[in-house]
């Protein structure tokens, strides 16, 4: 028996088994595209900021949003920075349909604030310069509360810096309120408390108003002194206000952002994607292999091997990566099995040519094998090549197409050159006088 | 079974039978998008928004084109399948105005023209993300042609290079201009296509390289033409079986890939083809021009 070609055999079938069994005990996850789902891109508007604490802010609206997510109940949603300007934001949604309040959701700012009211209501913005002669009082301003059902709206006068701000709090939760719509609990840090304690009791009876993001929401007459636990009205569904209370908890946005790129594909088209991908694989798979197996006859058959084989590698190698399959990476799947056949075929038309020059069916074999490497090794780098810079993408899509590829050419050099190797070996060790079926007519067959 | 045995075709005695046809069509691509105003950019690339409908019956799609251009100008509404049977309909808008409200808007004068539809899928992209996708894929597509170009210098000549990367631009241009002359978009998988098809044409024109260098330095009396013609008629089988094969996975995709992959596959297909003669018709006679030149300048 031959030793060295017994451990290449073991060293296949060790692949094979790791492969199985990477197969079988991790899951290939799936992208949006193919499972079904929102992405986002979002951008910190950081026009402002100096590029010094762009990253700083961005970084800071990424935790924020981060731990708004999580307080809505989508656990470990990663938000990735995406592009290369450094302010935009990539949030991917697996399963969600209407995205929009998610999308409200992590768009307001929550800056909360408490001002005292110095003047008002008025009728319009105008009305209010009006009072003042054309100038308000020194640090004070004007904030306008939420139009109203008939689209009017009230504009006060409030003055100096907030009494309490969004950072102030400690939580906020939701209480179903009366009639006049549900409310929003919240509680302040012992700091604040003290503070708000003070300006509460000099301030009974009089006016005060709580600002959301530039809008009024409600202006409360202070009854009573507060001291560490108060209520927001204003809110006008029960969803609005615990959308309130979740961002109150989870902090203020640092910067505002805006939506820049949505793709949702719904779950049902993502399988119709799935199936259609294994149609058209199983389509060419099908074909291709048909095709090698009339050709080359015996031979073929050690190409189908080496080509059934890359497919395993590659979805293996795929899952041992933990990357992610999306529709481009079937994509790039499918176009493997072409790059496959190709290098079965460079190196059997090297070998067939060898034959038809008279070498000896081992002879044709090493020459074939050895010669078509040279040729397969300059084919796979500059695929490679071109596909390195499809990673200037960032497009998660493309990335995945490019990375399907790549990974599927490095198994592919493995399979047609290394195990189709071996498998023509062991055939030729099992016959006395060796021969070689490789499809040539029968004069030429060796 | 054998295709092709020991064939003895003069190919660079018959350049000009594919050359002329291959400007004919780098001609009516490129006119094609000169008249157009260059090539139809998706959503992908100048922003905009794109919603997939499938509707419970045959889809009222001129009672959805008039309801929805009442509200947004520039709609337009296409069955999304070329095949008869299918119920889903192309609502895109370019990008104007705000994206976030895009959806809303759309869904409510949907249910104002039937309550029977349901949303497939929805891509609103902002203009900007497609100005800096449009400058990605040139870096992209410069960047892996002259990767390729430096590679292969390296490993060969610098003609080989040159006459290689020429070939593959020729491949690009061509794929491209017949998409425009089809009336096709050029989305981010069709860009993932055309660099795909750069890299199978740069491996067919490697190949065909590959045996001329070692036919060069086996027999070295041989002038470069002969070398040539023998080289491409030594691998003439791998070529068209390997394009053959290749073009099988392709026509898989294009015929059961689906609607969302038809792009990238239609584009796959045509710059297969293009590619597998561009390099044996395109490459070897500018290698050929090049290496000559050279050796008639002295130089050699």
């Amino acid at each position: 028996m031959n030793r060295p070609l017994v451990r290449r055999t073991l060293f296949i079938v060790a692949t094979l088994l790791a492969s199985a069994a990477a197969i079988v005990r991790l899951p290939l996850r799936l992208g949006l595209d193919l499972r079904g789902g929102t992405s986002l891109i979002l951008r910190v508007k950081t026009d402002s900021v100096s590029p010094l604490q762009q990253r700083e802010v961005v970084e800071q609206t990424r935790r924020v949003l981060e731990r708004r997510m999580n307080a809505y109940g989508l656990a470990e949603i990663p938000i990735q920075p995406y592009g290369s300007r450094g302010n935009e934001l990539l949030v991917q949604l697996p399963g969600v349909n209407d995205s929009s309040r998610l999308r409200n959701l992590l768009q307001s700012r929550a800056v909360l604030e408490w001002y005292s009211v110095a003047g008002g209501p008025y009728a319009t913005r105008t009305d209010a310069m009006e009072q003042h002669g054309g100038v308000l009082p020194y640090g004070s301003q004007l904030f306008g509360a939420r139009p109203t059902a008939d689209g009017k709206s009230e504009w006060y006068l409030v003055s100096g810096p907030p009494v309490i701000r969004g950072t102030d709090l400690r939580n906020a939760r939701v209480a179903p309120g009366n009639t006049e719509g549900p409310i929003t609990l919240f509680t302040l840090s012992q700091d604040a408390a003290a503070r708000f304690e003070r300006f509460t009791r000099a301030n009974i009876d009089k006016l005060s108003a709580i600002v959301l993001d530039h809008e009024i929401l409600s202006v409360p007459v202070i009854e009573d002194a507060i001291r560490d636990s108060g209520q927001i009205r204003g809110a006008r569904n029960m969803q609005e206000a615990e959308d309130l209370a979740l961002n109150l908890r989870s902090g203020a946005l640092p910067a505002a952002i805006e939506v820049i790129q949505e793709r949702t594909v719904e779950a049902s088209l993502g399988a119709d994607s799935i199936r259609d991908g294994i149609r058209a694989g199983a389509a060419g798979l099908a074909a291709v292999v048909a095709f090698m197996l009339f050709y080359y006859r015996a031979a073929g058959a050690n190409a189908t091997l080496a080509l059934m084989l890359n497919g395993l590698l590659l979805i293996a190698a795929l899952t041992c990566f933990d990357a992610v399959l999306t529709l481009p990476g079937i994509a790039g799947a499918v176009l493997t099995i072409g790059m496959a056949v190709d290098s079965n075929v460079l190196i059997f038309e090297r070998i067939r040519e060898e034959i038809r020059a008279g070498r000896s069916p081992a002879a044709a074999l090493a020459n074939g094998f050895s010669k078509a490497f040279a040729t397969l090794v300059d084919t796979h780098v500059t695929t490679v090549v071109s596909c390195a810079f499809l990673f200037f993408f960032g497009t998660p899509a493309v990335k995945g197409f490019a990375a399907t590829l790549v990974i599927g050419l490095v198994t592919n050099l493995f399979t047609s050159v290394f195990v189709s190797r071996v498998a023509f070996d062991w055939e030729f060790s099992r016959r006395k006088s060796p021969n070689l079926n490789i499809g040539l007519t029968k004069h030429a067959d060796a | 079974m054998e295709l092709f045995r020991n064939t003895r075709y003069d190919f660079l005695g018959m350049k000009w039978r594919f050359i002329l046809p291959s400007l004919v069509l780098l001609v009516a691509g490129l006119i094609s998008l000169a008249v157009k105003g260059g090539p139809r950019y998706s959503i992908d690339f100048k922003g905009g928004a794109v919603m997939d409908v499938e509707w419970k019956g045959a889809p009222p799609i001129a009672r959805i084109r008039t309801a929805v251009s009442a509200r947004l100008s520039g709609v337009s509404v296409v069955a999304a399948h070329d095949s008869a049977g299918s119920n889903e309909v192309l609502i895109s808008v370019p990008a104007e105005g705000d994206l976030a409200s895009l959806r809303q808007n759309l869904t409510q004068t949907l249910s104002s023209v039937s309550a029977g539809y349901s949303i497939r899928s929805f891509e609103a992209i902002g203009p900007e993300i497609g100005a800096d996708l449009r400058k990605q894929a040139l870096t992209a597509t410069a960047g892996a042609s002259t990767g390729m170009l430096l590679y292969l210098a390296w490993r060969f000549r610098l003609a080989y290079g040159v006459a290689a990367v020429v070939a593959m631009a020729h491949d690009a241009v061509i794929t491209v201009g017949l998409l425009s002359l089809l009336n096709r978009e050029i989305s981010l998988t069709v860009v993932a296509a055309l660099l795909t098809l750069i890299g199978y044409s740069m491996n067919d024109t490697i190949v065909v390289f590959d045996r001329i260098r070692e036919n060069r330095q086996m027999v070295q009396s041989e002038s470069l033409l002969e070398t040539i013609n023998r080289s491409i008629n030594q691998t003439l089988s791998r070529t068209v079986l390997t394009s053959g094969l290749t073009l099988l996975s392709a026509l898989s995709l294009l015929l059961f890939g689906g609607q969302v992959l038809r792009g990238f596959s239609l584009a796959l297909t045509i710059g297969i083809v293009v590619g597998t003669y561009s390099s044996i018709f395109i490459a070897s006679p500018i290698l050929l021009t090049w290496e000559n030149r050279l050796a008639t300048g002295g130089t050699k």
